[in-house]
């Protein structure tokens, strides 16, 4: 699974560590989301995508492999 | 999120402060074999037999308490290390915590099967001991690497 979290970031100009406190996890787990090495669980791709104020599926999009 | 089963944050340093002076003094006392003469006790027991006597149930035994306290103090410790909470627990913390208990799980039962193969008899009775103690340990090395190493990648973002 990839992502344009960083992307998004960058466009509301926020932090990881902003980002994590909004939403209520570590820095590093945002890191992690944003470097594909986690895959976060239905919850927080759909508080990502309420901050975010987009569908969960402009955020996060399925490979080949998957 | 919701955890459960884990401990409050304050007591990981609780569990620190037990676990290396007892880490420390569990050595000294495996390899002086030293034993605290103050702790000479006589205890309750389930059941006492050894050295070819008349087995007895339920009974009071005399015995020295330097290993017994000095091996609670380390499990104590060293669960509170392990299982208290991060300062900020999520799910992603809580999947390297899963994934560094079923390593350690591997690791120190790959470990005893070595040992089952390559020492027998007094030695294995080593063996034993601290394997009673390795499944945490394995966990905590493995559980603050993975920690670390995910501190370490975001030096490099911001």
């Amino acid at each position: 699974m990839k992502n344009n979290l960083k992307v998004e970031r960058a466009i509301k100009n926020i932090t990881q560590e902003e980002l994590a406190a909004v939403i209520g996890v570590s820095r590093q787990a945002v890191n992690s989301i944003e470097l594909g090495k986690y895959v976060p669980s239905t919850v927080l791709a759909l508080k990502l995508s309420k901050f975010f104020n987009k569908p969960v599926n402009d955020i996060f999009f399925l490979e080949e492999a998957d | 999120m919701k955890t459960k089963l884990l401990l409050p944050n304050y007591l990981k340093r609780v569990g620190w402060v037990i676990l290396v002076p007892s880490t420390l003094l569990g050595l000294f006392i495996m390899i002086f074999d030293y034993k605290f003469r103050f702790l000479n006790a006589t205890v309750f027991t389930f059941y006492s037999g050894a050295w070819m006597e008349k087995p007895h149930f339920l009974t009071l035994v005399k015995a020295n308490l330097t290993d017994t306290i000095t091996g609670i103090l380390f499990l104590i410790g060293a669960i509170l290390v392990a299982f208290s909470k991060e300062k900020r627990e999520d799910e992603f913390i809580a999947g390297v915590r899963l994934e560094s208990l079923l390593w350690a799980t591997y690791i120190n039962y790959g470990v005893l099967i070595f040992c089952f193969i390559f020492f027998y008899e007094f030695e294995f009775l080593f063996v034993m001991i601290f394997n009673m103690f390795t499944i945490l340990i394995f966990f905590i090395i493995r559980f603050y690497y993975m920690l670390y190493r995910a501190n370490k990648s975001l030096s490099h973002e911001k």
